[in-house]
């Protein structure tokens, strides 16, 4: 998305409301990816709330994402459960794959890898997400090669 | 005072007439395959068994695919139940893509039940555990979650037919002030952890005298280990929406919203549909059955975090502000959403509701303990054979939950650590296995039954990994409001990986023991309050193996 498009998109799809700010920032980090800054000013014109408390809020919360990611993202859970049940072996298994350490990205820019607490798939255990789809009962082996095929 | 009303229940009869009758033309004498579809099943494939069955099934007219939520048996996901014309029953589980086509080659076997391969299927890197389904069930008490996998969610018919929405109309026929009387003699306590009587709630936001009033459903379930919540807006989302508008009905609220957290997409996009077929019979929007209430309800999203299901932050949240928790008082029943009285209950708590008013009350006050009555969502996860979601009657044992329906720890393997609660609540040794879960706490220590989560680690899995690992959820989640919980969340963190590295002293014991004590003294919100129950029981239960650590 471009600069300019933003606001008038924003002007169509949402009333100026306050506490419309949450849905505003998931539509953007769904449309974008992440939220960039300025992207985060223009938002607050639209909402008129002043940038600092938008970017305030947009600190706040854990799921939103204020730097962009590699080209696929690949979260594994780090709860009790999974940690306990092979996720801490599958963790270290895509490390070593990407060679990379976790909360780092493919020098290619292709993948990110991340922890994440509790994907709330406990009985799943252990899981990871790729791009947005979890995987449960995971095996290093199904999900490194999956890894492989993203392009 | 609202006038009682006489016409609710003569409406109702006419919705369920009028669904019967549909339902009987479009499913007479046809077998049903039922695939169960939820957050969790997605995850091992069961979205994509639904697909091919649809694929499969495309050309009979001789049976209906239907997509329901999950039953809570997970570890036997994906799950697909066919029901025979005659009403014969057949559960499929651990189903593959390739298990479809003898799925559907066994229909044509007119009338003959397929041959079920139940605990037979497997992926060959997964040891194969005793998979008794029929166990899992019989242990458990099943009142909110008794149509979760049986239902089609997506079908208000299915629900209303089963005398869904009959409680709401029971409740309309009566006037507010019993509807909160019976709620209150039933003594149902909240479930979203701290197990307020609900109907107090209520009578807080009436008492308040400032309109308009809210109704929030928290279904934020930001909490590790926890997945109900999920469950049952994916199972039976019209038991959530009969609960809050019977909830909202009780307080005279106008505006009903379902908090959902972030990344229940699932959830979210089920109790879309289920609110629009309520308000296409006119269920929620301007007089409802006739009784001249009106309410109308809409969904919030979350954005992630453990402390966005405590409640003033979720409100905060809901404005658009920072996820902190507010200075209470005052209570959001007094000043809560936009500074309005606004009572918010638990996803769980609000599905007892339709129960409740449907002439349920006696039977849920023989349920569970006499100081706290009715069932509780046990979330089981972790090195047991079968977990999954139970439901079980408050007071059940965490032995019965472990081995009764869990099936017991894997072959060849013991159990050393049961996390309960979450990651404010505490780690018991195994010799605290008759330890019954109730409200209150489960050992002065500091363990509480929370929302109901139960992990059981194995023996290989060390206490002070548990416990750092809960820390370090805390320290990451704490909002920084609160200075203590800021500030004491990471120093926990630091003591403890200090002992796991073997660099400890007996002053990190110390200082776990007033760390916890200081942030949860000063901490507005449960997250930090409780910040402490992890360390404090870890120290009472396993203080030798700490003790161990520390070199001396």
């Amino acid at each position: 998305m471009e600069r300019n498009e933003l606001r008038p998109l924003l002007r169509q799809k949402f009333p100026q409301e306050r506490a419309l700010l949450l849905p505003v920032l998931h539509f953007l980090q769904n449309e974008i990816g992440y939220l960039p800054d300025w992207a985060l000013e223009i938002v607050g014109w639209h909402l008129h709330i002043p940038a600092s408390e938008v970017y305030g809020a947009a600190t706040s919360y854990t799921e939103l994402r204020l730097n962009p990611s590699g080209r696929h993202l690949v979260r594994v859970c780090n709860g009790l459960s999974c940690w306990s049940n092979g996720g801490k072996e599958l963790l270290e298994h895509l490390a070593a794959q990407l060679g990379l350490q976790p909360g780092g990205t493919t020098p290619d820019d292709r993948v990110t890898l991340e922890e994440t607490p509790c994907a709330f798939l406990c009985p799943m255990a252990p899981a990871v997400e790729i791009d947005a789809r979890w995987w449960g009962r995971a095996t290093p082996d199904s999900i490194a090669s999956q890894i492989r095929e993203l392009a | 005072m609202t006038e009682a009303h006489p016409d609710p229940l003569a409406r109702w009869s006419e919705l369920q007439l009028a669904a019967r009758q549909r339902l009987e033309a479009n499913t007479s004498g046809k077998t049903r395959i039922a695939v169960q579809v939820g957050h969790c099943s997605q995850a091992v494939g069961a979205a994509e068994i639904a697909d091919t069955l649809r694929d499969n099934m495309a050309a009979r007219s001789d049976a209906d695919l239907v997509v329901t939520g999950c039953d809570g048996a997970c570890f036997n996901a994906p799950q697909v139940i066919v029901t025979l014309p005659s009403g014969e029953a057949r559960r499929y589980g651990r189903v593959t893509r390739q298990d479809v086509g003898d799925i559907v080659d066994a229909l044509a076997l007119q009338g003959r039940a397929p041959r079920p391969c139940l605990g037979t299927k497997s992926e060959p890197t997964t040891p194969e555990p005793n998979r008794d389904v029929e166990s899992f069930f019989a242990a458990q008490r099943r009142l909110v979650m008794a149509q979760c996998g049986r239902n089609d969610p997506a079908n208000i018919e299915e629900y209303i037919a089963n005398g869904g929405y009959r409680g709401l109309a029971r409740a309309m026929a009566a006037a507010t002030e019993q509807v909160i009387e019976l709620v209150l003699e039933a003594g149902l306590l909240g479930r979203g952890g701290a197990y307020f009587p609900a109907a107090r709630k209520w009578q807080g936001a009436r008492s308040a005298n400032l309109t308009p009033r809210y109704i929030v459903a928290n279904a934020e379930e930001g909490e590790p280990g926890i997945f109900k919540d999920r469950h049952i807006m994916e199972g039976d989302p019209h038991r959530l929406l009969e609960g809050m508008i019977i909830a909202a009905y009780a307080v005279s609220a106008s505006s009903g919203y379902i908090y959902i957290n972030a990344e229940a997409n699932l959830s979210a996009q089920r109790m879309e549909t289920a609110i629009e077929q309520v308000r296409n019979l006119g269920l929620i929007g301007p007089d409802i059955l006739g009784s001249g209430f009106d309410v109308d309800i809409a969904i919030r999203r979350g954005a992630g975090g453990y402390v966005c299901g405590e409640e003033t932050t979720l409100l905060n949240t809901m404005q658009g502000d920072r996820r902190e928790p507010r200075l209470r008082p005052p209570f959001p029943t007094e000043s809560g959403l936009f500074h309005k009285p606004t009572v918010i209950n638990n996803v769980e708590t609000l599905v007892n509701l339709p129960f409740l008013l449907d002439g349920g009350a006696p039977t849920f006050g023989q349920i569970g303990l006499p100081s706290a009555k009715g069932t509780k969502l046990i979330c089981l996860s972790g090195l047991v054979q079968r977990p999954g979601l139970a439901e079980v009657p408050i007071g059940t044992t965490l032995r019965q939950i472990i081995y009764d329906i869990g099936g017991g720890p894997l072959p060849g393997r013991g159990i050393g650590i049961i996390a309960v609660g979450g990651p404010s609540s505490g780690v018991l040794p195994v010799s605290e296995l008759d330890t019954p879960l109730r409200p209150g706490m489960l050992h002065p220590s500091g363990v509480v039954m929370g929302a109901g989560g139960v992990t059981v680690l194995d023996e290989s899995v060390s206490v002070i990994d548990v416990v750092r690992r809960l820390a370090a959820y805390n320290a990451a989640e704490s909002c920084g409001k609160c200075t203590p919980c800021r500030e004491g969340t990471p120093r926990m963190v630091e003591a403890l990986d200090r002992l796991a590295s073997g660099h400890g002293s007996p002053n990190d014991l110390e200082e776990l023991r007033y760390l916890a004590e200081i942030v949860g003294a000063a901490s507005l919100c449960g997250l930090g309050q409780m910040s402490g129950g992890p360390i404090n029981s870890a120290l009472h239960f396993f203080g030798e193996e700490l003790a161990r650590l520390t070199g001396f």
